[in-house]
């Protein structure tokens, strides 16, 4: 989901650079010493995540793990998803550079309204309840994403509900497929390394 | 102090089994075909300018929105693909010719067509016009006029070269990312790790 250059107007462009200067702020502030490594690590899979393409219909969409970053990285999801989008867009030639702050917007701002909303489920007691919890997350931060992509469309005069219907018509398998990773993750986390969900809870 | 220590310990492992995690994932999934990006290039043949249009992926753009603009930025013309991404146009004007194509949901892509790619169509007034007297006195002798010559010559040539010509537009354009700029990437992100630890490591002396 990111939108290369050349498509948004500057408005749109200058909004999202300041968003994402605050979102990335906050994140650094709140990031310590013990986080930093974490936030690394999930900066490198978010970057190479990209390059998993899930083929289906007529356009091309790849995993993006948003959610996941959302749940174990909280708000220093921000700064993670901002390097790694730099990188992609310096590398790969995905997005471009004066997209940057749209793109780390629609993709950290669903990660951590997700970690906000599902963190508490997904570290829950009831294992069908964080499994639930972890799905929901994973799932609503790629749907959050494409709702946010629409949007930032609809600025350059492509109607909203097709523009929305599309992204998240192509969508709805890596939502699937990131709601089945989050769960598998989570569980995986909590047997081998539980402090790390549960660090981000306590700040 | 000691205690401090083997906190740190415990963190860098647990991430250790997250990194692994992700490499599980990374090759559970066969084919990390690459994705999100929009490729368009263009090459002409006779009068005409083809253009195909892919994702990244190698999948096809279909009903992409192709438009085509001057030098001065003019819009001289715009299409759609077809459902194997191919769109072609008759040559509106012989200048550098900019081809951007817009697949939605934010993905643009844009080829440059220069002129002198333009040039195997030219008319003869720009090609020869120094030894025009000499061709056509050779020419009227065998008896074939100069133009039927030249039009036969261009006719083969361009069969000849356009899947080269293809093939040259096509390398221009893809630059997919590679194993090294993967490692690369990753290599940056952990070498910024270093350096934010190391400002954190001395604020906490």
């Amino acid at each position: 989901m990111h939108i290369s250059e050349g498509v948004l107007s500057a408005q749109v462009l200058i909004a999202g650079g300041a968003i994402a200067a605050a979102g990335t702020a906050i994140g650094i502030k709140k990031m310590d010493y013990d986080k930093v490594p974490e936030v690394a690590v999930f900066a490198s899979a978010f970057f190479v995540a990209s390059l998993i393409h899930v083929p289906i219909g007529p356009s091309s969409v790849h995993l993006i793990l948003n959610g996941l970053m959302g749940l174990v990285l909280g708000w220093t999801a921000f700064p993670a998803i901002l390097i790694a989008l730099l990188l992609q867009a310096v590398l790969f030639q995905f997005g471009g550079l004066t997209t940057l702050g749209v793109n780390t917007v629609t993709m950290a701002v669903p990660a951590i309204v997700c970690y906000l909303l599902f963190h508490r489920l997904a570290l829950s007691k009831k294992q069908w309840l964080s499994i639930t919890g972890s799905f929901a997350c994973g799932a609503g931060a790629v749907f959050m994403g494409a709702v946010l992509v629409a949007t930032a469309l609809v600025t350059t005069g492509e109607a909203f509900a097709p523009a929305a219907k599309l992204i998240l018509l192509a969508h709805l398998p890596v939502m699937a497929i990131e709601g089945i990773i989050t769960v598998l993750c989570v569980k995986f986390l909590r047997r081998v390394k539980p402090e790390i969900l549960e660090a981000t809870y306590a700040r | 102090m000691r205690g401090k220590e083997s906190t740190h310990k415990n963190v860098y492992s647990g991430n250790m089994g997250v990194a692994m995690l992700v490499l599980l994932i990374i090759t559970f999934f066969p084919a990390p075909a690459l994705a999100h990006r929009v490729y368009v290039y263009a090459w002409v043949e006779g009068n005409k300018v083809y253009t195909e249009s892919y994702f990244s992926s190698g999948d096809r753009v279909q009903k992409g929105l192709i438009q085509v603009f001057g030098p001065e930025g003019n819009k001289l013309l715009e299409g759609r693909t077809n459902e194997k991404g191919e769109f072609s146009f008759d040559i509106p004007q012989r200048t550098d010719l900019r081809i951007v194509l817009n697949a939605a949901m934010g993905h643009k892509g844009e080829y440059l067509l220069k002129a002198d790619e333009l040039g195997g169509a030219f008319s003869p007034k720009t090609v020869a016009k120094g030894p025009k007297q000499a061709t056509k006195a050779a020419a009227s002798q065998v008896g074939v006029s100069e133009e039927k010559i030249r039009a036969i010559v261009e006719q083969a040539l361009d069969s000849r070269l356009q899947p080269i010509a293809r093939s040259i537009a096509k390398m221009r354009e893809e630059k997919g990312p590679g194993f090294t700029e993967v490692v690369g990437g990753i290599g940056y992100i952990i070498g910024l790790m270093g350096i934010v630890l190391y400002f954190k490591s001395r604020k906490r002396d």
